[in-house]
């Protein structure tokens, strides 16, 4: 999952908790809200009745009579005085049904005891709790669209926010990390952010790719060191033999001798030279700016190779458009690449065999070129080792230093070619080349 | 003709001179960037063979000097650097050939041979071995005035073992000549055989190849 969209959910699922919360709480809250606001207004209306009958005595209310009561016109509200035993002391706001008029209702009562001229008086303020918590369903409902509303848009703006925020991290992955071939190119611009945890991660990537850049260049060095320093002595050592066959007076004994430490020298000589060709390709250190017909480097190959062919009498049968072109490669390698696999082929091709070399386009357009032979085949368990450096299958056969098709891998890999091979023991071993 | 030797590698420029005085050129060695511009100061050489890594300088900059000094000399230059950049600008500053390290001295004296032909026009006869002549040059046999047909690889493989005659030619030797140092890993298969036997069949038909030897276990020599 995305972590925008990690962020939104989380963000949206958070508020949403909130929001339910609220919601269950909403109509204690209303109720408690309401009520604490009626016992306000009562305790108001208490203070004003007090300063009435301070100011113009409690008959401006009795009237003469005994005691007082008045009421609004649905019962609503209710206000009364009476008077009450000397000593009797009450100051409460509860919850009580009074009989008003043959109706018993129920009412917030507040309930309050005074003195006035020495005789103690209950006031009573009343109001019925229906008309106390009429308004707590509308207010529920506004205060639940308000919410949502709210809710819609900081999610909306959050949404934004992420995706701006995020973006840098985006370009990072982009420019920094997908589809980079070595060198890497340091030089890069920085991507512009002001998120410090994006800078750090910028700032860290180039910092690796410099590492690596750094490691790619000594191992560059250390392959064109070790050519040297290899090369020398094997030079030494071939060219003193070399000398040395060539002095007067060596017998045919002592020849065979120096001939077979020449071969040993050789050998040594082609595995190193094998070697450092393998890692210049994977230093890249060619240039793959060519272009072939690859009839006329097959032709070229078999020209090269027409000896070995007679060796063993085998025929080669081309099936290649003419016209077929290879942009974008280099010619020496891949030159190396195919004599290597028909090199293969005629070595471990049976007597009078076959090969055969077919080039053409799939279905999908890219070029493929099969090389089959009717030789020994390879066994099934060394078939996926058969690219590895010094592996060497079909020991009873004459082999070589085991490099020749870890070249061919290699080469195949600088040049994008998907290759593979199946093979059938004593049938043959056909090589798949996909260009991409 | 006189050789100029700059190669820090003292055995191996040691072997370069014992190898060469044998077909009678007149060496001088220097073994570092210095002594090598010293020498090019002082004499004048036909060929001068530069290495490439030397401990006090680029033997691409010898070479530079070279020019000026010595300008009618030829220059090879010896690298065990086979990168292809080092090959490019060496043929640009004026090299006449490049040989990569290791090589045979055999074919450094061959380069040599085909640069002197090249360079200071020298036109060599056509060579007569047995009843046949051999017309290097223009690729050509001829037995009793009669041209003898051969492959590329045939007439190459000849010729090599003529201008070395005398000389037991090792099969690695002849391949490398014939096929390039590019990863072959059988040369140990009788293919040089196989050449060596259409030559003398092709030869037998007009005279005795008995100079064209083969030395058991060895190689092959023209002994004349």
């Amino acid at each position: 999952m995305k972590l925008s969209t990690k962020l939104t959910l989380f963000i949206t699922g958070s508020k949403l908790v909130i929001v339910l919360l609220f919601v269950a709480a909403l109509p204690i809250l209303v109720k408690e809200i309401a009520s604490q606001y009626t016992n306000y207004t009562l305790k108001q209306q208490r203070s004003k009745v007090l300063s009435i009958v301070k100011k113009n005595g409690l008959d401006y209310y009795l009237q003469g009579e005994e005691n007082y009561g008045s009421y609004t016109l649905l019962k609503e509200e209710f206000i009364a005085f009476l008077p009450v035993k000397t000593g009797f002391s009450l100051d409460t706001i509860k919850d009580a049904q009074r009989l008003i008029e043959g109706d018993t209702l129920s009412y917030r009562v507040l309930s309050h005891t005074f003195k006035n001229k020495q005789k103690t008086y209950l006031l009573e303020i009343g109001k019925t709790t229906a008309s106390i918590h009429q308004y707590n369903k509308p207010l529920q409902r506004f205060a639940l669209y308000v919410l949502i509303t709210l809710i819609v848009m900081t999610v909306l703006i959050d949404l934004t926010f992420i995706r701006l925020i995020l973006r840098p991290l985006g370009s990072i992955i982009k420019t920094r990390l997908v589809n980079r071939v070595f060198p890497f190119d340091v030089e890069q611009k920085r991507i512009q952010t002001n998120t410090t945890d994006f800078k750090y991660l910028d700032e860290s990537l180039l910092l690796l790719m410099d590492q690596i850049n750094e490691a790619f260049y000594k191992e560059r060095e250390f392959t064109s060191n070790a050519s040297h320093e290899l090369m020398t002595p094997i030079s030494i050592l071939q060219n003193k033999l070399e000398n040395f066959l060539a002095e007067e007076g060596l017998d045919a004994n002592q020849s065979v001798a120096v001939v077979e430490m020449m071969k040993t020298v050789d050998r040594l000589k082609k595995i190193t030279s094998s070697l450092l060709l393998i890692s210049r390709i994977e230093n890249e250190q060619y240039i793959r700016k060519e272009e072939l017909r690859p009839m006329e480097l097959f032709q070229e190959i078999v020209d090269e190779i027409r000896h070995r062919l007679e060796e063993k009498n085998i025929s080669i049968s081309l099936d290649i458009s003419p016209d077929a072109l290879l942009k974008d490669v280099n010619r020496n390698l891949l030159f190396q690449l195919f004599f290597n696999l028909i090199h293969n082929a005629i070595k471990f091709n049976r007597q009078d065999g076959r090969i055969f070399i077919k080039g053409g386009r799939s279905n999908d357009g890219k070029y493929y070129i099969h090389i089959s032979d009717t030789g020994i085949g390879i066994p099934k368990e060394d078939l996926p080792f058969i690219f590895d450096r010094f592996m060497k299958t079909n020991l009873a056969a004459q082999v070589g230093y085991g490099l020749g098709l870890a070249i061919v891998k290699s080469i195949a890999i600088y040049h994008r070619i998907q290759i593979t091979a199946e093979s059938e023991p004593g049938k043959g071993t056909t090589f798949k080349l996909r260009f991409n | 003709m006189k050789v100029l030797i700059i190669e820090d590698e003292k055995t191996l420029a040691y072997e370069m001179e014992a190898f060469l005085k044998k077909s009678f050129y007149v060496c001088d060695l220097a073994h570092s960037f210095r002594s090598g511009v010293e020498q090019l100061e002082l004499n004048q050489y036909d060929f001068v063979l530069i290495d490439l890594s030397l401990p006090d300088g680029d033997g691409l900059d010898v070479l530079k000097h070279a020019k000026k000094s010595n300008p009618g000399a030829a220059y090879i230059i010896i690298t065990a650097r086979t990168n292809l950049k080092d090959r490019v600008s060496g043929l640009d500053l004026g090299a006449d050939d490049y040989l990569a390290k290791p090589f045979y001295l055999l074919e450094l004296q061959s380069r040599m041979q085909a640069i002197a032909r090249r360079k200071f026009n020298i036109t060599e006869e056509a060579i007569s071995i047995g009843e046949f002549q051999v017309d290097i040059q223009n690729r050509l046999v001829t037995c009793d005035g009669q041209s003898i047909e051969f492959s590329r690889k045939e007439f190459d493989l000849l010729s090599y073992l003529l201008l070395h005659k005398n000389r037991v030619l090792t099969r690695a030797q002849l391949s490398e000549h014939i096929w390039g140092t590019f990863v072959n890993d059988d040369y140990d298969s009788n293919y040089i055989d196989a050449h060596i036997k259409n030559i003398r069949k092709k030869l037998n038909a007009c005279g005795s190849t008995e100079w064209l030897e083969t030395v058991r276990g060895v190689g092959y020599r023209i002994r004349k």
